[in-house]
């Protein structure tokens, strides 16, 4: 009962601070000097059409106002936005009006899906015993690798490593791993490992300061005195109870892995929700930058509110608020 | 004749064990900080002369060397358009320091006025502050910057203004926490009851004990700008070229990366090199000025 109602106030405070940054950035980007209509490519397909039927031309251009609702109050330009993204009805783009928004999204967000969840899965999975490996061997050669790799793969942004991934796997060793394009399981290694190293690092470190913490509790010392092996407490006693709170680093590190995706899909010429908003932004394609960020701030919060709903599952001691 | 002889006597040096003192001592021990520290220094000094050793200008195009390899006229050789690529990287220095310091100041600046009047003044303006803070942390200020870089522009004094103004939140949070431990601090109650003065309570005690926190923050702070705006050219939202920014580079030279790898060996391994030496001296600052924290 408790955790419904904790559900339901998050539920609402998560649907009002996307209406919020729906209605924001709708307001900012309607200000902004240019639009859709006088980006380069438009401008210039429309110019004959301006110079030669000027009537013609300000009926296209009433028109394409019409179409969008860009000539309605901004208030109300507003609300409608909100209603219609909460609602799931995105509409049409701009850049590619004969389609809609969801069956091009239907394509895209998978893509950024996988790659986001998979290189935030790996994370867990390679990070949890680099850090405990380090943590066990404290202060010798391997503790200091491991500890300065982690370091270099938070320091190195996910798109440059990307690069780099570009330049090792595009240029020096051609034909082991495609660096461009999506379909195939070997597309997704290179995106993945870029956008993994950050987060692994992120992991490593914490389940290896989180297991030296734990190794000097007065409970190993007695599962310890008690004959318990090496690998049962290590395994059973240690990793278990310092891997409780790991989840907190794992949450905001996914909306890291989020932005890395965006970016790491325009390295890679992918064509995910990344590229999408590599396409929308610069050509002030409203409706879709909107949805998109509407969609990648949706995926980011719910993500968190069922990492907490988790945590509090697995550790008794945490209450929600 | 007497012969002046410089007599050099011992004199006592004071030792100087202010906390400071300490710090950098501790800093001096991190041969990983101290090594990028040497590296920030160099990419400061590039960005200072940069405009004077570059051999071109930026908006120079050679078009009888498009693609040139790497040679004895364009050392890095240039990319498709015949931007001398040496050139390119100077100038992105300089750019790529402007916007990260610009837009670290900018949001540290609004973070502090925010946190203050939040720690201070209590309340409703607490609350709605807080608030604040929460939604900013709702989703990654990456996207509140790609918003905002619409609605600015794409030039140089945009750019720090689209970066800068979301990055508040942070700096917000972390000055109202200090202002709040410091105000209701033991040690600070100590010094009024000894009669201390407030210029003298904010001096001595207070201004030591926050500055810790807040040189990590901005330390961490610049490399985080410093990704966010090759972010923002990656999506195409940065600086317009022909300016140059490590950003531009890297989305240009990852798509005409076949038969042309040169424009990435200097702009990347440049760039990666940067944000960890700038990653290593924060966190030996943070190890010097909080050895007890951290892991």
């Amino acid at each position: 009962m408790f955790m419904l109602r904790f559900f339901a106030k998050r539920f609402v405070a998560i649907v009002f601070t996307l209406a919020a940054v729906i209605a924001i950035s709708y307001i900012m980007m309607y200000e902004s000097p240019g639009g859709f209509m006088s980006t380069s490519q438009v401008a210039s397909a429309l110019a004959p059409i301006a110079a030669q039927n000027p009537v013609l031309y300000q009926k296209v251009m009433e028109e394409f106002q019409q179409r969008y609702g860009l000539n309605l109050p901004l208030w109300r330009q507003c609300l409608q936005y909100v209603w219609h993204e909460l609602t799931f009805n995105f509409g049409n783009s701009m850049q590619n009006p004969t389609q809609t928004i969801t069956s091009q999204l239907k394509t895209a967000l998978p893509i950024s899906v996988i790659l986001a969840f998979s290189s935030t899965a790996l994370s867990v999975v390679i990070g949890i015993p680099m850090g405990v490996i380090a943590a066990l061997k404290r202060n010798t050669w391997i503790d200091y690798t491991v500890t300065t790799l982690s370091m270099v793969g938070q320091a190195i942004p996910s798109f440059v490593l990307a690069v780099i991934f570009v330049l090792i796997f595009g240029v020096l060793w051609q034909n082991i791993l495609p660096v461009t394009g999506w379909g195939t399981f070997s597309d997704a290694v290179l995106p993945v490992i870029s956008l993994a190293a950050a987060p692994i690092g992120v992991v490593a470190r914490y389940m290896r300061g989180s297991l030296i913490e734990t190794m000097r509790q007065d409970f190993i010392r007695t599962a310890k005195s008690k004959g318990v092996k090496y690998w049962p407490l290590v395994l059973k006693h240690g990793v278990r109870n310092s891997m409780t709170a790991l989840i907190t680093v794992v949450g905001p590190q996914f909306a890291f892995t989020v932005v890395g995706t965006v970016l790491v899909e325009n390295i890679f010429a992918i064509p995910g929700l990344g590229k999408v908003i590599g396409n929308a932004f610069p050509n002030f394609d409203f409706p879709m930058a909107i949805t998109s960020v509407f969609i990648l701030g949706a995926i980011m919060m719910i993500t968190n509110l069922i990492v907490d709903l988790f945590y509090a599952w697995i550790d008794p001691r945490v209450k929600l608020q | 004749m007497a012969i002046a002889v410089s007599q050099t006597r011992p004199v006592a040096v004071k030792k100087n064990r202010s906390q400071f003192y300490q710090s950098w001592k501790r800093f001096r021990k991190n041969y990983f900080a101290v090594g990028g520290l040497v590296w920030v220094a160099i990419f400061f000094i590039i960005g200072i002369i940069g405009p004077w050793i570059a051999p071109y200008s930026y908006t120079d195009a050679d078009f009888l060397a498009m693609h040139a390899p790497p040679s004895a006229h364009h050392i890095f050789g240039t990319d498709q358009v015949g931007y001398d690529q040496f050139t390119q990287i100077l100038y992105s220095v300089r750019y790529a320091l402007e916007i990260a310091l610009g837009a670290t100041c900018v949001s540290f600046i609004i973070g502090i006025v925010l946190g203050l009047w939040a720690g201070l003044a209590g309340g409703i303006a607490d609350m709605l502050i807080m608030r604040g803070v929460d939604f900013m942390f709702a989703l990654p200020s990456f996207f509140f910057a790609l918003i905002l870089s619409v609605l600015l522009g794409k030039g140089l004094f945009p750019m720090i203004l689209a970066i800068g103004v979301p990055g508040w939140a942070g700096y917000a949070r972390l000055i109202r926490s200090l202002v709040l431990s410091m105000r209701n601090g033991e040690m600070v109650e100590a010094a009024r009851a000894l009669g201390a003065s407030q210029t003298h309570i904010a001096a001595r005690y207070m201004f030591p004990n926050v500055v810790g926190s807040m040189v990590v923050s901005l330390a961490f702070g610049i490399p985080a700008d410093l990704t966010a705006q090759a972010g923002l050219s990656i999506v195409g939202m940065g600086l317009n070229p022909p300016m140059p920014s490590f950003g531009n580079m890297l989305a240009n030279a990852s798509s005409n990366i076949l038969g042309f790898p040169w424009l990435l060996y200097f702009p990347a391994s440049i760039f990666a090199i940067t944000l960890l030496a700038f990653l290593f001296v924060a966190d030996g600052l943070q190890e010097a000025f909080n050895p007890r924290g951290g892991m």
